[in-house]
């Protein structure tokens, strides 16, 4: 029974990681540019796909490999789509309405190109690493513990560049006064597409990671948008703090709702609690208004 | 160094600055009087690259850098200080400043404007860790105009400096103004409350309804009676 | 766009939509798609009286649509009520769903409330599918297999016989619309026009945000509530397929091809967007991809849609008389 509940614990930590990657992510387009990415669930998906990919050419059969072309592309993906794509909205009245719609019709777009494509049937990818560590009746897969220290190390790469990098706090002087950074020389629009190519690296890799364990399909991501967006707003939007904890309790009151009632119960389990979370604190854990 | 010919600013479809002329020379305080709501926070604007349709010309050393975006003109020396005052709440006075040096031309001369900056605003250095959102009315005040002098501007535009400052504090921003001008500093400013400052006046425009109303000196402004009402009616 | 404008673009599309069973009342399938176009439109109407008139980012569209639907299909066999009533019931019993959804959104922002109201519909399958569904009478995974069909003053519709059904749905469909009309034109009209410019300012002066908000959540999910009790009657069986990913996404389509908040807008475009899906279908998976490349495409070139459109063209006509 302990070694369930261990189980159970570790399951959601190591899920609560990657979601908090992704969340992050998330989170943080809205709070530098305010936009909503109704695509960002395609854009995991697509991660998953470019793995898939790479593996399926006999030149790659190395993660280390997968990671340094995965991420320059959904980095340059990332920074088209928003100067093609969320750019010229801006100036527009009701422009986050018009975000939210185009870039539904980007997932519309590329979750049935990703069908025609790959078809239907789940794919999957090689364990990032093989083996597992037993202590009795313990099992832990060494593949989860690389995708939590990946997932960790991803946030705290990120963490040290919006702090100590210029152009991590330029990110942050967007996100804090949009105006004030206009008066400094900050490139503006050079920074939402910026934020949003990183975002787009952030959940890519999310579906890199995840897709060994759980399988690629191309409606996936629609699942990993609605949780992605239950945390950032749990988490409060705009709060990469926020979304770090409601990350990490996401995914353990998931994985124990999972085992105690049944997986059909987690979505509503999760719903109920941010549905209190906002009654009581409308703007979430940690968010702030404005 | 600036002269502005047949300037037409917009907001969207809102006809702002109608063929506005004006010239700031080099090394000279130029002030810019005027109602509110009648255009004078976009002309300053217009200037630094923070207003999306301009139509004219503005001739900044011989160069035209009307449409110019802020991020090209504040490399360039030109610096537009808010009366929203425009600062970053959550980070400290350090990083604000820190901030202010931002463009490429600035980032070389960081330290030496650090120290000029604390220099001229030494409560501003005691304050280095302090969050920006807790400083007064006052601090705030010093620290916008401080984050701007960290550009290594040479064209500063200050829009409305006293606003929301105790009278006293009114001296303070004149005597920073008059000290970085005597350095070399070249300034327009939109300021109505502080004598001193119209006293350090070059040229005074008068700006009305998105046009430019009254250009002279201060003698000139003085006698004239309807420049008197705009004086007294604030 | 000026409100006797808005009338006269409502009367001419429903008299060209009156006439179509002229050319097309011999084939039941054109029909049938037809009576769809004029269902969807009056939904879509509502999402975007809610959305982009209103300004409240409410995903719960097809939530309430579900509800009412299946509401109903289970009060007219379990009560054995006449459909003619039930869809109304259906339409009070999503009103209320409206009102409790709408409650908590009131105090909420933006994407908040698209959360909230996006989790309705998600949580709507499990337990239409679940033990609390099967037990109000819902037919868990398999839905409901068997509704009674409309029946008013002794006289069926069948849907065999499409046409009066069409004339009908038309009917309600034009009575949905007007009613939309006289509430952008009423003081409703201005209060949401100033919320929405800046609610601070608007809840100073004395518009009661959260009187608007629950009156307009309330009637927009009391009316898509209702016709999808008339849904339920014409198709006569339910799944919770309805809830799946496509329904949302074609309303999306319709109110990006109308224009957002261009009423009737949503309208013009549940035909044109229907019309294209038919046309579409023969390429089969290639569809939604089209349509995905649409959408993006018309919110560059077409942000306020097809009436957007018509009015920058008229009132460019404008300017030149007056010049």
């Amino acid at each position: 029974m302990l070694i369930e509940i261990i189980d159970v614990l570790i399951s959601g930590l190591i899920n609560g990681s990657v979601y908090a990657l992704m969340a992050v992510g998330l989170t943080l387009i809205y709070g530098v540019s305010k936009a909503f990415n109704f695509a960002y669930g395609s854009f995991y998906s697509m991660g998953g796909y470019i793995a898939f990919l790479l593996f399926g050419t006999a030149l790659i059969n190395h993660y280390l490999l997968v990671f340094c072309l995965a991420i320059p592309l959904l980095l340059l993906f990332g920074f088209f789509i928003e100067k093609l794509l969320v750019a010229p909205l801006r100036k527009r009245d009701d422009w986050e309405i018009k975000v939210m719609m185009i870039t539904l019709g980007l997932a519309l777009f590329l979750d049935n190109s990703f069908q025609v494509v790959f078809g239907s049937r789940m794919k999957s990818l090689p364990p990032l690493l093989e083996g597992t560590f037993e202590a009795g009746e313990f099992i832990l897969p060494y593949q989860d513990v690389a995708i939590f220290i990946l997932s960790i190390g991803g946030i705290l790469l990120f963490r040290w560049f919006l702090n100590n990098t210029r152009t991590g706090m330029s990110v942050r002087a967007v996100a804090q006064n949009p105006a004030g950074a206009q008066i400094v020389g900050i490139p503006k629009e050079f920074v939402f597409a910026a934020t949003f190519a990183i975002s787009t690296v952030m959940v890519g890799m999310g579906g890199i990671l995840l897709a060994q364990k759980y399988f690629i399909t191309p409606t996936g991501g629609w699942d990993i948008l609605v949780k992605a967006w239950v945390i950032t707003a749990f988490g409060g939007m705009g709060s990469i703090k926020g979304s770090l904890y409601a990350a990490f309790i996401v995914g353990l009151l998931e994985a124990f709702v999972g085992w105690y009632f049944g997986m059909t119960w987690t979505l509503i389990a999760l719903f109920a609690v941010l549905l209190t979370t906002l009654a009581v604190r409308p703007q979430g854990l940690m968010g702030k208004w404005g | 160094m600036i002269k502005v010919e047949g300037l037409n600013a917009y907001y969207g479809d809102f006809h702002v600055l109608k063929d506005v002329c004006l010239k700031v020379g080099k090394g000279q305080v130029v002030v810019m009087l005027g109602p509110n709501g009648h255009g004078k926070s976009t002309l300053l604007k217009s200037v630094c690259g923070l207003v999306d349709r301009v139509t004219g010309s503005i001739l900044y050393n011989d160069e035209n850098i009307a449409g110019l975006k802020a991020e090209k003109l504040v490399n360039q020396g030109i610096t537009y200080i808010a009366e929203n005052r425009e600062l970053f709440g959550e980070m400290t006075v350090l990083e604000n400043l820190k901030l202010g040096a931002y463009s490429r031309s600035a980032r070389p001369f960081e330290k030496k404007n650090l120290e000029k900056v604390f220099s001229l605003f030494p409560r501003l250095k005691d304050r280095r860790p302090q969050l920006a959102s807790t400083l007064s009315g006052g601090e705030a005040r010093m620290l916008a105009i401080a984050r701007g002098l960290m550009s290594n501007a040479s064209f500063l535009a200050i829009d409305e400096p006293s606003l929301g400052l105790q009278p006293n504090l009114r001296d303070e921003v004149a005597n920073i103004i008059r000290q970085i001008n005597s350095q070399g500093m070249t300034i327009l400013v939109v300021e109505q409350n502080i004598p001193q400052i119209i006293e350090l006046a070059d040229t005074i425009y008068v700006l009305e309804e998105g046009q430019i109303s009254f250009e002279g000196s201060k003698e000139d402004a003085l006698s004239n009676d309807h420049l008197k009402e705009i004086f007294l009616g604030m | 766009m000026e409100h006797k404008r808005i009338a006269i673009l409502l009367a001419c599309i429903w008299t060209i939509v009156a006439i179509l069973p002229l050319f097309f009342g011999s084939t039941n399938f054109i029909m049938h798609i037809l009576i769809m176009c004029l269902i969807w439109s009056v939904v879509a109407s509502c999402w975007d009286l809610i959305m982009g008139f209103a300004g409240i980012f409410s995903f719960g569209q097809v939530a309430f649509f579900v509800i009412g639907a299946y509401s109903s299909a289970i009060v007219s066999a379990r009560f054995g009520i006449p459909p003619v009533f039930a869809v109304f019931i259906a339409g009070g019993i999503a009103a209320v769903f409206g009102v409790l959804v709408g409650l908590p959104c009131l105090k909420l922002k933006g994407a908040y409330i698209a959360l909230v109201t996006f989790a309705v519909h998600m949580i709507l399958e499990p337990v239409l599918k679940g033990d609390i569904g099967r037990a109000l009478g819902t037919g868990g995974s398999r839905g409901i297999l068997t509704i009674a069909p409309m029946n008013i003053f002794g006289y069926t519709f069948s849907s065999s016989n499409p046409v009066p059904y069409f004339y009908l749905i038309l009917l309600v469909a034009i009575i949905c619309s007007a009613i939309i009309f006289l509430v952008i034109k009423s003081h409703w009209g201005t209060a949401f026009l100033a919320l929405k410019d800046s609610e601070e300012f608007a809840t100073c002066l004395g518009v009661s945000a959260f009187k608007y908000k629950l009156m307009v959540f309330a009637l927009t999910s009391f009316l898509t509530g209702m016709i999808g009790g008339f849904y339920a009657h014409y198709v006569s069986m339910l799944s919770t397929r309805m809830l799946g990913i496509d329904l949302f996404v074609t309303l999306m389509v319709i109110l990006v091809i109308g224009g957002v908040g261009k009423f009737p807008g949503a309208i013009v475009g549940a035909f044109i967007t229907i019309a294209l899906n038919e046309m579409l279908s023969p390429i089969g998976a290639y569809r939604p991809i089209i349509l995905g490349a649409m959408v993006v495409v018309l919110v560059l070139v077409l942000p306020d849609g097809i009436v957007g459109l018509v009015e920058k063209i008229f009132s460019k006509k404008k300017h030149r008389f007056t010049h």
